[in-house]
Parts: structure tokens; sequence; C-alpha cells
């Protein structure tokens, strides 16, 4: 059991709140993704689980036992950092073994387990190399090695992939979800990219400021984002927002006057501002969707087998479009969008989703 | 055709200079392996067989003492730089990784003494090493000069340290080291390139001194070699060819010394330098 | 649930407070102490003494401020110090006209781009600086001597004869005369200060002074020179404080009496004399603490001028 529970978790830098009223769970043997815009607080969350920073109140157990005042080399915990953090002046061999040798490790059993670790992440002919003899997927592989090694109970990863090229991160990524998959391992895992949060995760927890915004299982916020920020975080391009007034009979009126007649929620009352979204590539240009929209054409962003046509309506709102092939309107022509109710998401004045 | 002009001028000024500055070294070395005769008489002249002599040595190295000026010398310098590297590298690492209410302060009170001479301070450090019993030892003079040293050298070796970065600590923290492990084992070895600046540049102004020798341990067999020497011309004022082997003996281990740790030095003067 | 107070405080996971505070005694404590009891001190003793007044039966009275009276007005301690400050003055004005300059250029040829030997002469030109300063001192005593004539046969060579003299021993020119080999023995300081400065300033700037129409020595004077101004301001502090602390090339050179007849006397070798007292006086604590302390408040001056006109203006460091 390896189960992590944090409970109202709170922890500043003198006046500055950096964390606040975190209830998080990582179940045994999940991979927990943290998303969020920089500063949110991401990494003092992981490091605040790892030990490496004290914090204010609040609750923490991994595996069941509380942590709160335990230093980091007792929790049961391994990390791989950012930038990897290799001991420069003690080869690979040493790097991982390093850790075991002060946790009085019987030698055997060091030799063991590194040598296991090296056969899983294919480290055996760079053993006796210094950190600087190593390419920078090396290096990560050995800081994933010396996490290995420990045998923790949660392994802790923040941006592990962020300093490698784009080729060698999907491979990487790769190797993380099969390494995951083999070792059972649980998981936190700080990213900034969203296709690694979408594809290794179990469970997204997207914070902001301080705050979890909303934890769930990729597709839920995909598809149900709780909220207005989730909604604009998760996804690329990021969901067209429209401020719009409900009027009698379930009629959206956007405010330029175009009209969308929904089956709205029954929280919805005449007379309430509410935000609609919509997702780019639940779009389509002319098409047969429930819902349309007209404006004019501002650029189309050509990538080849797609492009994302930015359209202008009359209220002045921009909202984007993904188009497939190549269209043949151009700048300046008018468009008509359209899109299905299924992916119509309505949010109230406070942001809140509402179903 | 004006650039290479202009780069012989160049050349020819530092070349001028260079034979300035070394000029008054070598003509002191080179006399020193003459008779006396020749000394006078051809000063200009590099020792030939016929005019080549040891006796000066023969004078100061048969005055027995000089020998062990030089062990009280590497004493003193070995003795102020392990202590300066050691308390001043323990001492920048907290002031840089621990937080404390006085942490600031504390680099402030240590930074006064990178600015203001601790000789000014002679008349109550003699009080003090008498008090103490240390008058006349090599302790005494270690004591002082790591006091004198540690403020740069604290500064130099904070710099370094602050540049290791905070995750290779933290790694250290995570696989299970206590605080004082991670200083000996990860922080020591990586500012190794620093310590040894520290120390190059801790050496010379130590080994050189003159102040504190004469004032804390000038008799009794204690004296460095600066010292030493110092009152070894006095005694043999006239003698030419004893003054010019004493001083050749003082200048020697210290060009060769140089030769080998120049660039260390140097590069150990620019860092104490960028403030 | 964690103390927030300890929280705020430590920031190490784990560790009581008792446990930190060891931490840092282990760290701290051995600097500090010898530091503080090696340095600092010494020094507020030293200021503490300047205040006291040796009285016939040997015991010591507060005096105030008297002693500082005393050295400023009496004419017996007065006309020594006057003339050690003002000889002192002499001593830093040669150093900022001859040496710093020297330095400056000697830098400014040495980080010539494309320049062949770089290392060579500048190992070189910095040698004297490693040597001591009794080694120097004396070596330039018999330099100068006319006993051997070195010099005589230099100035003869070039014409010059008629201008030698024995500087060391004449009282117009003692003073001048130890300064230049002052000057001599550490023009390297400046030189690599000011060499590492010119390093670091980017070829591109040189580059773009040139397209706009500079000359190599234009682009020094307007680019370079600006640059490299906080560097001049450290070693015009530097210069400062090493010479009102001056003692070791004075003494080695004329002894404590700093003759002849006190031409060459600096704050360094008078508070040696005072403190230590000589052929001519018994030692006086009192008034060689008072001597200190003065030289103390002159280099604090110096330091604050630095600190609070350039420095400030500048970038600031710290821990
Ligand atoms: N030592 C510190 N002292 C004061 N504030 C800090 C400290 N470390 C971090 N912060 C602040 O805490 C907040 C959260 O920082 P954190 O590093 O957790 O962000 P993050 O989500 O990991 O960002 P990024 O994605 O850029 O890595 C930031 O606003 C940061 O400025
Ligand atoms: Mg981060």
């Amino acid at each position: 059991m390896s189960e992590v529970k944090i409970e109202k978790l709170c922890k500043s830098y003198g006046p500055v709140e950096v964390l606040k009223d975190i209830n998080l769970t990582v179940g045994d043997g999940s991979f927990v993704v943290l998303v969020g815009p920089s500063g949110c607080g991401k990494s003092t969350l992981l490091r605040s689980i790892a030990g490496l920073e004290p914090v204010n109140s609040g609750n923490m157990t991994i595996g069941g036992r509380q942590v709160n005042d335990l230093p980091p080399a007792q929790r049961e915990i391994a990390m791989v950092f950012q930038s990897y953090a290799l001991y420069p002046h003690m080869d690979v061999y040493n790097n991982m073994a390093f850790g075991l040798k002060f946790a009085k490790t019987p030698k055997a059993e060091i030799e063991a387990r590194v040598n296991e670790a090296a056969r899983i992440l294919q480290l055996e002919p760079l053993l006796k190399r210094r950190p600087r003899e190593l390419s920078g997927g090396q290096r990560q592989r050995v800081a994933i090695g010396r996490a290995i090694v420990r045998k923790p109970q949660v392994f802790l990863f923040d941006e592990p992939l962020s300093n490698l090229d784009a080729a060698l991160r999907i491979n990487t990524r790769v190797e993380i979800a099969k390494l995951h998959k083999m070792l059972k391992a649980t998981i936190v895992y700080v990213t900034h990219d969203q296709v690694e949060a979408m594809t290794l995760a179990d469970k997204i927890v997207v914070m902001n400021k301080g705050r979890v915004e909303q934890a769930g299982k990729p597709l839920e916020l995909y598809y149900k984002p709780n909220n207005l920020f989730v909604a604009g975080f998760i996804g690329s391009p990021a969901m067209n927002f429209l401020p719009a007034q409900v009027k009698k009979g379930g009629i959206l009126a956007l405010s330029d006057g175009q009209e969308l007649k929904a089956a709205l929620p029954s929280s919805c009352k005449a007379g309430d501002t509410v935000t609609l979204g919509f997702r780019p590539e639940h779009m389509t240009l002319g098409g047969a969707g429930k819902f349309a929209l007209t404006g004019i054409i501002d650029i189309i962003e050509r990538l080849g087998e797609s492009g994302f046509a930015h359209v202008r309506l009359p209220s002045g709102h921009t909202v984007v479009a993904e188009v497939r092939g190549d269209p043949r309107t151009g700048s300046g022509q008018s468009a008509k969008l359209t899109f299905d109710a299924d992916y119509l998401h309505i949010f109230n004045a406070e942001g809140q989703r509402l179903d | 055709m004006r650039k290479s002009a202009s780069a012989i001028a160049v050349h020819g000024i530092l070349i001028l200079y260079t034979a300035l500055a070394l000029f008054p070294i070598l003509l002191v070395i080179m006399n020193s392996f003459k008779a006396r005769k020749a000394i006078f008489g051809s000063p200009l002249a590099l020792p030939t067989p016929t005019t080549f002599s040891l006796i000066g040595y023969d004078r100061v190295f048969g005055d027995s003492s000089i020998v062990s000026y030089y062990l009280n010398s590497i004493t003193v310098t070995g003795g102020t730089i392990f202590f300066t590297l050691l308390f001043g590298a323990m001492a920048a690492w907290a002031l840089t990784e621990y937080k404390f209410r006085w942490n600031t302060l504390l680099a402030l009170f240590l930074a006064v003494g990178i600015m203001v001479p601790i000789r000014l301070g002679s008349v109550s450090i003699i009080q003090l090493i008498v008090e103490l019993n240390l008058i006349n030892t090599l302790t005494a003079l270690i004591l002082v000069y790591t006091a004198q040293n540690l403020p740069l050298s604290i500064f130099i070796l904070s710099e370094f340290i602050a540049q290791i970065p905070k995750d290779l600590r933290e790694a250290g923290r995570c696989d299970g080291l206590s605080e004082y492990s991670i200083f000996f084992y990860i922080v020591l070895p990586l500012i190794r390139p620093a310590m040894a600046t520290v120390a190059v540049f801790t050496m010379i102004p130590v080994w050189n001194d003159l102040w504190f020798p004469l004032l804390l341990a000038p008799t009794g067999g204690k004296q460095t070699i600066t010292l030493g020497i110092q009152q070894f011309l006095g005694q043999y004022i006239t003698d030419w060819n004893a003054v010019l082997s004493a001083l050749s003996t003082a200048i020697i281990p210290v060009l060769i010394l140089y030769v080998i740790f120049s660039r260390q030095l140097i590069r150990g003067l620019t860092s104490g330098a960028v403030k | 649930m964690a103390d927030a107070k300890a929280g705020a405080g430590n920031a190490i996971v784990g560790m009581g407070r008792g446990s930190y505070a060891m931490l840092l005694a282990f760290f701290l404590g051995p600097a500090v102490v010898i530091y503080t009891v090696f340095s600092i001190y010494p020094l507020f003793a030293t200021i503490f003494n300047s205040l006291y007044l040796r009285q016939p039966d040997g015991a010591y009275l507060f005096n105030g401020l008297g002693n500082f009276q005393t050295l400023l007005t009496d004419t017996t301690w007065s006309v020594p110090f006057w003339n050690a400050f003002r000889n002192n003055c002499y001593f830093f004005f040669i150093h900022m006209l001859v040496q710093n300059p020297i330095g400056l250029a000697l830098a400014a040829m040495l980080s010539l781009p494309r320049l062949r030997l770089r290392a060579t002469y500048r190992t070189l030109i910095f040698m004297p600086t490693m040597l001591s300063v009794v080694i120097i001192g004396f070596s330039w005593q018999l330099i100068l001597s006319p006993l051997w004539g070195i010099s005589k046969m230099f100035l003869n060579a070039l014409g010059l004869g008629f201008l030698f003299a024995p500087w060391l021993g004449q009282e117009s020119t003692a003073l001048i005369t130890v300064s230049l080999i002052s000057v001599w023995q550490f023009v390297g300081i400046p030189m690599i200060l000011i060499y590492t400065a010119l390093l670091a300033i980017p070829e591109e700037l040189i580059d773009a002074a040139t397209v706009d129409g500079l000359n190599q020595f234009q682009a020094f004077v307007w680019v370079k020179l600006p640059l490299i101004f906080p560097t001049i301001g450290l070693v015009s502090v530097l210069t400062f404080v090493n010479n009102f602390n001056a003692f070791d090339l004075i003494y080695a050179m004329k002894g404590a009496l700093a003759g002849p007849n006190f031409s060459a006397d600096i704050m360094g070798t008078l508070f040696y004399r005072t403190f230590f007292g000589n052929q001519l006086q018994l030692g006086d604590l009192s008034m060689g603490s008072t001597i200190a302390t003065m030289m103390f408040l002159i280099i604090l001056v110096g330091v604050m001028c630095y600190l609070f006109l350039i420095q400030r203006r500048m970038q600031r460091y710290s821990f």
C-alpha cells in the first residue's frame, strides 16, 4: 500500500500563501500529474510531499504513515529533478548507489539493485562514466535510475522531460509509461506539457494560484471542466468563450444578437449572464451542427492536414475553429461555424460549470 | 602596415616594462652566485666559472635557524590555509543555505573584515595573545591570520556555493544524507577549485607578512622566514655575499611556487575582486 | 500538525529547534568565534583603549577624547602625527598618479585582441607583487646604494649620470623613492583587476564602436573606460586602504624611525614606534591605540566614500 493522502495542506513563504488548502489523494499505483500555469505552486506541492519544504499546516500520509515531520530520507520517496541533480563528482554507479550507502544497505544488495536498475534503463555500459560525459537523455535515465534503486513508495517527478529535445521527449515519455506499468509504482509528476499530462496520467490535478481547481481523469477534465479556468487550461488551442444572456424559452443571446436555442440546465434562469465555451476542434466551417454562428474570417493558419480559422463575430469577439484539409475560403470572407449541443459548455457568472 | 607598427610598439613597451619588473630580482639572484669581487666589479655579468661562488649560501645555511624559519613559515601558512578553508567553507555554507534570523546581519558583520585591516587592532591583539600565553608561538600567528583571511574566504566561497544547484543539495537530502554529510560529501568536493583559488590567495600575504611575526613571535626561534631574513639582513648588513644569498633564498622558492600556481593565483585575485 | 512557527523559521523538515541550532553552531561557530576574538574584539578594544590615559602610577583612567586632543594639538604629538599623515597622503597620491595609470595602461595593452605572449607578460609583470616587501625593499636598497653603483652605472649609460644621488638617504627624496618602489612592486594588482574587467567586456561592443567609426584608442576611451569604472573605483579604494595601512616596506628600508629625520614616516611606522617605543621614547599603549583609531577612522572614511559615492551607483554585492 503506498497511497499518498494530503489534507488541508497550507504553505506560505512569509506573507505569500503559495499553497492554499490542498486536498489530494494519490491512489496506490496510480500516476497523478500536476499541471497549472507557471508559479501556481506545483513544484512547491511536490517538494512538500518530498519533505524538502516545511509546511504551515495540514496533514500528509504516505502508505498510511503520517510523514509531516519526517525528513525526506525517511518518507520512502524518490525524486527526479528537472535538472537531474546528478552528483558531478561521482560516476553513474556511485550516483545511484550513494543514497543506499548512506542507508547502510549491504554491499551485495546495493550492487544487485544498481545493476538491476541499470539493466532496466540500459545504462550498463555507462556505469563508470561521470555525468558530464553523458548526453541529456542518458543523464535523465541515470536520474530515474537513482530513484528506482531506492525502491520508494512514491516517485516524485518535477518536469523531468523539459530539458530534452522534442524527439527524445516523446521516447522518454513512452519509457516512463512502461516503467510505471512494470514497477506498479505510485507517481506524482509535474509537467507543463499537455500531451504528457493527457497520455501519462490516471488522474490530472489542475492547480491555479495555490489551489486545486479540479482533479480527475484526463478525459473528464476535457469533457467536463468544472470551471472556466480548467476549461481554458486543458486543450490546445484553448476553448473559445463567449458571454451570453439567458432568455425565456432556452434561448442564449450573444451580445451581437445572434441566438442559440439549447436545452439549458435547470439551474439556468432567464436573465442570467453566462459564459459559453466550445472547443476549436469541435467546430466546423460550414457543416451541419445544431448551433451556428456567423462572422468574418480574419485569418486562417494552415498547418497542412488541418488549420485554424480565426473568425470575428459581429460582437467583436474572435472565435477559433479547427478546419480540416484546405478550405477554399480565406481572409475577409464570411463564414458559418457550426457545432453540436454535446460540446457546448455553460458557465455561470462565477465561472462554475452549469449542468 | 600601421597595424604591425603599433603591434611592435605595444610589444616594445611591454618588453621594457617586463624587464623593469624582473631586473632587480634577476640582479639579486645572479649576483648571489658570485664572489665578492665580481659582485662589485661586474654586477651585470652572469656568474662565470671563475666568478662563481656559493660562499654567501654557506653563510646563510650555516646559520641553521634559516631552515627552521622555513619550517615555521610552512607551518603557519599551512595551518592558516587549512583553518581558513575549513571554517570559511563551513560558514559560507551555513550563510548561503540556512535561513535564520541573524543571517544578513552576520554576513555584514563578517564583511567588515574584508575592508578593515585587522592590523589596526594590533595593540589589543598583543594583549590578548599575551593573556592567552601564546606569545612567541606559531599558534598565535595561525589564529590571527585565520581571523584575517576568513572574511574574504567566506565571501568567495559563498559565491561558489550559491552556484551549486539547489536540486543537487536536495537530491542529497532525498538520498538520506544528514546536513553535515551534505556539506562534507557533496558541497566540499564540488567547491574544490574555489578552495584551491582561496588557498593560493591566502598563502601569499601570510607567507610575506612582516608585521605580525614582528609583533607576536619576534624571538625564540619562532620567526617566520620573512622576519628571519629581515633579522639576518640586519645582522650581516655589510656582508654582501650573505645578504644577496639570503635574499635569493627567500625569493627562489616563492618564484617556483608562483610559476606553478600563477594561473590559479590570478584567477583568485580576480574572483575575489568581482564584487 | 506542523507548528506554523517552526515552519517559518527553519527550512529543514523533521529537524527540531535544538538540532537546528546545533547545526548552525557547528557550521558558523568556529569562524565566528575566531573572527570575533582575533579581529573584531581587538579592533573595538583598541578604540576603547584610546579613550584611556596611563597615569604615573600605572593605572589607566578614562580620558574621553583627551588623547585625540593631545594627538592633534600638543606639539610633541601633533608634529609627528601631521607629518606622518601628510607623508601618507603623498604616498597615496603617488600610488594613485603613478601606480594606477601604469596598471591601467598595462592592462589595456594586455587586453588587446590577438596579442601574443599575453599570459607570459602578465605572469612576469605580476611577479614582484608576489614577493615579500622585505625582500623587495632590501633589493632596491642594494641597487640604489652608491656603494654598489648599479643605478649610477645606468644613468651614466644614458648620459644622465649627473642626476644620481643617494635618493634613499636624502630628506627631500626618501619618501618619493620609497613610494616609487612600492609602486613598482604593486602595479600588478591594478593591472590584473583592470585587465580582468576589460576581458569581461563583450567583443561586440568594440565591434559596434568600430562600425560607428571609432578607432581603437577612441573605443577604449569612450566605450571600455566607462565600463570599467567600477573596477577603477575598487582599485582606488584598495590602494587607499593598503596605503594608509602600509608599514612593511618603510620599516624594512628605513627602520622604525623612517629617517632621515622622519621624512618617510607614515601612519603605520608612527603607530609602531608609538606603541613599541624606540631609541627616543618609551612605548605608549594609549597613544598607540589612539593613532590606530585615527587610522581606523581615516580608512573608514575612505571606505564609506567608496561605498556611498561609487559603489552605490554601481552594482551592489551581497553574500
Ligand atoms: N523560496 C521561495 N521564497 C518565496 N517565494 C517562493 C519561493 N519559492 C517559490 N516561491 C513562490 O511560490 C510560488 C510557487 O512556486 P513553484 O515553484 O511551486 O511554482 P511552479 O508551479 O512549480 O512553477 P513553474 O511551472 O514555473 O515551475 C511562486 O509564486 C514563487 O514565486
Ligand atoms: Mg516548478
